[in-house]
């Protein structure tokens, strides 16, 4: 008895819920309908206005310090190479010096640790002046030969990089044909330091952009040598290098992952950096840098966020006060409309 | 050219003439595709977006998927072409209606019933009573055995009294049965669309009388349209056919409209498509320098050294695509979409619904609602749109006794009851003239009940009014009346007429008592035509105060006189009055002046007062139109008393000493050319003053106006804000609102009869009252309403939140086009102007097609002030009328914006997501996620009411774009796979979003901030007063004071417009041919009298007051 009265109950319940639901709608239609439904108006009053913007600027200004700290406590070595790396009296011809494979392109350079830097340790090189978002370079690739191999002919896309010796490529276009490949090999006194070259890749293009199975064939076969070679007995879905340089940058001067160092770098180490300066960066003057550099919560050492805050926080405090002036000596009527005049002409 | 018509002849001239099939059609099966086409093609817009979806198809040069524009323009045709469809098939729908029509037509001398569309020229048709004309009908015979028969022209000319047809002499006489067999040959022009002329000739064949030749005019025909009126039958040879009938000719395809908006749409994409050729030859030149100078050094890049021949255009053509965004394709879809719903609110709106007849408010046309907030010039028919078209016997005056004055309805008032009962002489004679004296033909049905046809509305209340109060004209038997009073019948002998012209003002009738024998003369007209006949000794003066009063009410008098005559002195008359009826030369004027021999010395009887009601609201909706900044025309085919009368009475002309009329006569060239002159002088001295001139024109004048002194008149007509223009035709009805337009004003026409079609179609905006006189009007027009007040809501409410929603709409869509355009320019500058494009096909097409058109579309519930306070402060129209919130400087603020939101996501993004951030896929969507985050916050700034639908859609949408990306993120097959969820586990990501909206949205918000509140407009002063919640003081609070005033004034009155208008009214139709005679040519007929006795009305009523 007692369970049936007490769903018998609820079911009115339900019943009454829907019924409320139903006029609640058909309210809300006509509302709707006749263009009345209930709204706010908020209008811009000067408390609200002044007293907005002296918040946000408040609140901006510890944001940006936050930002500027995290991004000063990034340590970054950056050294530029491309110059520095071509034999003295080649300097006057850089473009043959690096054309000329006979030379050798071994290149040494020791540096010191000026502060501590905690693992892990990136290794970048930045290039600069350097267009991987150029239209005929961007396009110069096909995502599903990458992916499927040999097994995909629609590489047309791939053009000029599509075809050699009347085989396809694999991994066609320009991107993978222009594959960087300076290397470089860094010693802490002289004991190598270990750097770690695997998981620089997305694990996302690993398992899902660039094929197990997929094995570069006729790779850098053709008159014209690009960049690096690959080993055709590695998958791509392995080859981390292409799968980072093909990650294209929107920007011409950017930088991309070579490996981690996982040991802690003391201050006043000195690093020696072994590194073949193989890429032709010469002909169009575009440069390339090392960078070691230590990460934060908010990535590599980058100030403009920080700066950024502060500029607009303070910048807001600023309007706020120009507004607060204006608004105390300025004490005009607010929404007076007796002195409303309709004279148009 | 002319045509024969053989009547009768069933094998002549088929093929000559066409049939009686009524098309209005556009399109065929065959050829709709093509033809819909084509003309959707003709559209510019619509070219641009094809060549650029064909573009696209080339893939060397296209950034996007060639998809991203295909889809929208097929979905965007396929909905155009679905509506054209419809449209032509309810068309269809409808002719076919009419085409199948089952008529009576003469086939080899027997009776046949057929399809109205089989009717061939020369067909003998035949009508009962209240048929409907299948075309244009010779008439050969009627039931009446002196060849009258009454037909109603309202579909024609909007006209609703009955107009009397006449069999032409030659065929009066003609048996029933012989008319089958009539055969002869009718001359007659080809086909035209003036419905007043019709100037032909017949001549029958033997044995029907002789070879004689026959003239026709327009009152020999039966025109396609009207209706068959208190004639049992009527028969008639067809001469006009199907789509050549006078109605079918001037019957015009309407041409679609376009609004002021949409105008200013098109030009400003006209300006932004100059725009993107600038930038397409500017960087397209920078992109083939760089190309040569740069890109050539990069040999990852590997430029040909030979290009193909067209490789110079290469980069051009790319950036063309890439820019093609700027035109957003998006827009004439959300525009339509909108438009749409502006029309439904119309639709829905319970405030605009008739309680009467429950007739709600239609928006015919979807797509004009925002030129209703533009308009400039109302042009207005007279009857049914501003009175109610209802003449109502209401008070009258009789031997010194007022009735009707305390409870404003004589009928119900015990006084004149009990007089009626009691057998009061005065009264009964009052009655009587009331009853006898009009040229009413009572009707007797079945039942026994009455009806009455009249031609004239007020003899019509007149009669009516008299069988209310016992005396019941009942039967019209040839020349005898009856009239039943009490128990009792009267019989009276109509010894003779005396028409009604205009310039009589009085129409008398001669009967005789058949009992008594006596001879009495009964007349009735406008006191100025009555009063100085007065008998010697009798006192005028209390009827000339009851006139005033009654005409201070704003009710039409009529004064109410009789005489009776002796037997020879009639007889005497009589003989003349033959005689001028009958001479050729002058008749109308000879007629006039033996009439007047007789009407002297009468015996005043007393003073009816009729009512022609204005309908509810009126004088405050024109006033608060006026006020509104809105131009008043009235045009009326009625008189120029009656015209200027409404006029006064419903504030379309202020009252003096601010206002004044202006009048434009004339029959000739030189009157006119003159009046013109000096009421343009007028106008041009008073138009520096706050003085409020309006000018008064007749027809004829109109039309020689128009002719010969069109700059002239058209100088006035923008001179003047109001004009009454009377005695026009509906064809210049037209041709005043095609003026209008020629000036580039808006003008918005509204009425309610057949005689409005063609201004209703003519103006920009055509609004059609469904009233009495049927509903050709709601049916041509844009919008029906159900009556004028409405009109109020329409424009200040529907029109001007339309106008301002569109111009939101229409401006943001190109803001947020330019917006993601500029930054794929900006970004081309690095990425070595080759026209790379930032964002991928999946975003771009995204972009457009969800996110930033859905919060927008609801900025469609957006009202910037309330409704009330609209209605109180109805100058705030002024902002759309003279379009202030969408026009090339409000449009340069919103570019100015997206360039200004471009270089800040741009940069922002670029730089901090920088080096080793750089990824292509990363630092799209951070750019693109900066465009969605700002356009919301730029829809909420610039949203001024927010209702739960629009936090749903600006909020929602943000979140529905992270809810998209994250789906489409999660797709190892798409491009950006992973990338959103990357994103958003980034801190920078966040602080990125955070700046880009503070960076972007802070300066929009100071100068918002600065603009609203010390440079602010007249709508920002309304919102803030709004805001403080007080009571909004204005002239709207004084208006109901005043007119309480008023009310206290005259108790009497009730529900009565307010008008102290003494200018007398003759009631009673006059023929629109009659000639001004007794005011002699050349001299205008002076309103400025009348004026003067206005004033001195008003001066008094100011006294009063």
């Amino acid at each position: 008895m007692e369970m049936e009265g007490g769903s018998s109950s609820t079911s009115i319940g339900i019943q009454n819920d829907t019924v409320s639901l139903r006029q609640r709608r058909s309210k809300f239609m006509h509302q709707f309908t006749q263009q009345n439904l209930p709204a706010c108006k908020p209008v811009l009053t000067p408390p609200w206005v002044i007293s907005m913007f002296f918040v946000f600027g408040v609140i901006f200004i510890p944001i940006g310090l936050l930002c500027l700290h995290a991004s000063q406590s990034v340590v970054e070595i950056v050294y530029r190479y491309d110059a520095e790396c071509v034999p003295e009296p080649l300097r006057s011809n850089k473009l043959a010096y690096i054309k000329d494979s006979s030379i050798p392109k071994n290149c040494t350079k020791h540096f010191k640790i000026q502060k501590h830097m905690t693992a892990p340790i990136y290794i970048y090189y930045q290039l600069d002046n350097y267009y991987q978002n150029h239209r005929r370079y961007v396009k110069s690739r096909s995502d599903q030969q990458l992916l499927h191999g040999l097994k995909y002919d629609g590489i047309s896309t791939c053009s000029p990089e599509d075809v050699n010796n009347g085989h396809p490529v694999v991994p066609c276009g320009l991107i993978a044909w222009s594959l960087f490949n300076d290397t470089y090999t860094f010693f802490r006194g002289i004991d190598e330091l270990r750097v770690n070259r695997k998981n620089i890749a997305w694990q996302s293009d690993r398992d899902h952009k660039f094929g197990k199975e997929v094995y570069p064939f006729n790779f850098q076969n053709g008159t014209l040598i690009g960049g690096a070679n690959l080993d055709p007995n590695i998958p791509l879905s392995d080859q981390e290098d292409l799968i980072v340089w093909m990650r294209t940058a929107a920007l011409p001067t950017f930088r991309k992952l070579y490996g981690r160092i996982e040991e802690n770098l003391d201050a006043d180490d000195v690093i020696s950096v072994n590194l073949l300066n193989n890429y032709n960066t010469y002909s169009f003057s575009g440069s390339k840098t090392l960078v070691l550099s230590t990460s934060s919560w908010l990535g590599g050492r980058n100030n403009f966020l920080g700066m950024a805050y502060v500029a607009i926080g303070t910048s807001f405090i600023f309007i706020a006060s120009i507004f607060l002036l204006l608004h105390v000596k300025n004490s005009r009527s607010y929404g007076d409309t007796t002195n409303l005049s309709w004279n148009w002409k | 050219m002319k045509r024969f018509v053989y009547i009768n002849e069933d094998n002549l001239a088929h093929d000559l003439y066409c049939d009686n099939r009524i098309s209005n059609r556009k399109y065929t099966i065959w050829n709709f595709l093509p033809k819909n086409l084509w003309e959707q093609f003709s559209r510019f817009m619509n070219q641009y977006f094809l060549l650029i979806a064909c573009l696209q198809l080339w893939s060397l040069i296209t950034p996007v998927n060639p998809a991203s524009t295909w889809g929208p323009l097929i979905f965007i045709f396929a909905v155009s072409a679905t509506k054209e469809a419809w449209d032509d098939y309810n068309r269809y729908l409808s002719d076919k209606k009419a085409n199948e029509k089952e008529v009576w037509i003469v086939k080899q001398g027997t009776k046949k019933l057929i399809q109205a569309q089989d009717i061939r020229v020369g067909n003998l048709v035949w009508l009962r009573e209240n048929d409907e004309v299948p075309c244009d009908l010779v008439l050969l015979g009627a039931a009446d055995p002196q060849g009258i028969c009454y037909v109603e022209t309202a579909a024609l000319d909007g006209e609703t009294d009955l107009k009397t047809r006449l069999i032409p002499p030659a065929c009066v006489g003609i048996d029933f049965e012989l008319l089958h067999k009539i055969k002869g040959v009718i001359e007659c022009p080809s086909p035209d669309k003036d419905i007043r002329r019709f100037d032909a000739n017949m001549r029958l064949f033997p044995p029907f009388l002789d070879n004689d030749v026959c003239p026709l005019t327009i009152k020999n025909t039966l025109l396609q349209s009207c209706y068959l009126r208190n004639t049992e039958w009527a028969c008639g040879v067809a001469v006009y056919t199907g789509n050549e009938t006078k109605l079918g000719m001037s019957r015009g395809i309407p041409e679609p409209k376009l609004t002021a908006v949409d105008a200013m749409i098109d030009k400003l994409t006209g300006a932004i498509f100059v725009f993107q050729i600038v930038v397409v030859i500017v960087l397209g030149i920078a992109g083939n320098v760089w190309k040569d100078t740069e890109a050539r050094k990069l040999w990852y890049v590997r430029y040909p050294k030979e290009g193909p021949w067209y490789e110079l255009l290469v980069i051009p053509l790319r950036f063309e695509l890439l820019c093609s965004i700027m035109i957003p394709i998006s827009i004439k879809v959300s525009l339509d979409l909108v438009k749409s719903l502006y029309a439904k609110f119309i639709d829905w709106d319970d405030q605009m619904v008739d309680l009467e007849t429950g007739i709600r408010s239609h928006a015919a046309n979807t797509a004009i609602s925002e030129d209703l907030g533009q308009v400039e010039y109302i042009l207005t028919d007279k009857t049914g749109t501003l009175t109610e078209n209802k003449m109502i016997f209401k008070r009258c005056f009789v031997s010194g006794t007022f009735y009707g004055n305390e409870n404003g309805d004589a009928l119900t008032d015990a006084e004149l009851l009990s007089a009626v009962s009691s057998g009061s002489t005065d009264v009964i004679r009052f009655l009587k003239v009331m009853a006898i004296c009009n040229t009413v033909i009572p009707v007797q049905s079945k039942n026994g009940s009455i009806s009455y046809k009249a031609q004239s509305q007020d003899e019509e209340a007149l009669v009516r009014a008299a069988a209310r109060l016992h005396m019941v004209f009942v039967n019209k038997n040839g020349n005898f009346v009856d009239i039943k009073f009490n128990a009792s019948t009267i019989q009276y002998e109509v010894l003779d007429i005396l028409e009604f012209t205009s310039d009589r003002k009085r129409m008398s009738i001669v009967v005789k008592d058949s009992q008594s024998g006596k001879i009495i003369l009964l007349s009735k007209g406008a006191d100025e035509a009555i009063l100085p006949h007065a008998y010697t000794g009798q006192q005028v003066r209390t009827y000339a105060e009851a006139v005033e009063q009654y005409a201070q009410l704003g009710l039409r008098t009529l004064c109410l006189a009789w005489r009776e005559l002796e037997d020879e002195e009639y007889q005497e008359w009589a003989v003349m009055f033959k005689e001028a009826n009958s001479s050729l030369v002058d008749r109308e004027w000879r007629v006039a002046e033996v009439c007047q021999r007789l009407e002297h010395d009468f015996e005043i009887i007393g003073v009816a007062a009729i009512e022609d009601r204005l309908q509810d609201g009126v004088p405050e909706t024109i006033e608060t139109l006026r006020k509104a900044g809105l131009n008043f025309w009235m045009l009326t085919g009625d008189k120029q008393n009656t015209a200027i009368q409404i006029a006064l009475s419903c504030n379309f002309v202020s009252p003096e000493p601010k206002g004044q009329l202006l009048m434009i006569n004339g029959k000739t060239e030189d009157e006119v050319c003159r009046n013109l002159e000096r009421v343009l002088l007028t106008m041009r001295i008073t138009s520096s003053e706050p003085k409020d001139v309006a000018f008064v024109i007749d027809g004829w004048a109109l039309e020689i106006a128009l002719k010969h002194y069109r700059k002239a008149f058209t100088e006035l007509a923008i001179l003047s804000r109001t004009a009454i223009c009377c005695r026009v035709t509906p064809s210049q009805k037209a041709q005043l609102v095609e003026l209008l337009k020629s000036c580039d004003y808006r003008t918005l026409a509204i009425g309610d009869g057949g005689n409005d079609v063609r201004m209703i179609q003519q103006a920009d905006i055509g609004v059609g009252i469904s009233g009495r006189e049927g509903l050709q009007a709601a049916r041509a027009a844009d919008y029906s309403i159900g009556k004028f007040r409405f009109l109020k809501r329409l424009i200040l409410v529907h029109g001007r939140y339309s106008y301002n929603r569109t111009a939101f709409l229409s401006q943001y869509s190109f803001y947020k086009s330019l917006l993601i355009c500029f930054i794929q320019i900006f970004f081309s500058f690095i990425s070595g102007v080759s026209g790379t494009s930032l964002f991928n096909s999946v975003s771009l097409m995204a972009y457009n097609v969800f996110y930033t058109s859905v919060p927008v579309l609801v900025s469609v519930l957006d009202k910037d002030l309330s409704e009330r306070t609209v209605m109180q402060h109805p100058q705030i129209l002024f902002y759309c009328q003279a379009g202030r919130l969408l026009n090339p400087s409000t449009f340069a603020g919103w570019f100015g914006r997206s360039l200004f939101h471009a270089i800040v996501v741009f940069v922002i993004t670029i730089h901090s997501y920088a080096f080793e951030k750089s990824e292509m896929e990363e630092v799209s969507m951070v750019a693109l996620s900066g465009c969605i985050w700002l356009q919301a916050f730029v829809v909420a700034l610039e949203t001024n009411s927010f209702t739960i639908l629009q936090h749903l859609a600006i909020w929602g949408n943000l979140v529905g774009f992270y809810v998209i990306n994250w789906i489409v993120s999660a797709l190892p097959s798409s491009g950006m796979y992973t990338i959103m969820f990357r994103l958003c586990r980034q801190p920078s990501y966040w602080i990125t979003m955070i700046l880009i909206v503070a960076g972007g949205m802070g300066p929009v918000l100071a100068l918002k901030y600065f603009r609203y509140t010390y440079r602010s407009s007249k709508i920002n002063i309304l919102q803030q007063a709004e805001r403080l919640g007080g009571p909004i003081l204005s002239l709207g609070n004084i208006e109901p004071q005043s007119r309480s005033l008023e009310k206290d004034l005259s108790p009497l009155s009730i529900s009565l417009p307010k008008n102290r208008n003494p200018v007398y009214e003759p009631l009673l139709s006059d023929s629109p041919n009659s000639t001004r005679r007794s005011f002699g040519p050349g001299v205008p007929f002076d309103f400025f009298q009348s004026q003067s006795r206005l004033s001195s009305s008003y001066s008094r009523n100011c006294k009063d007051n």
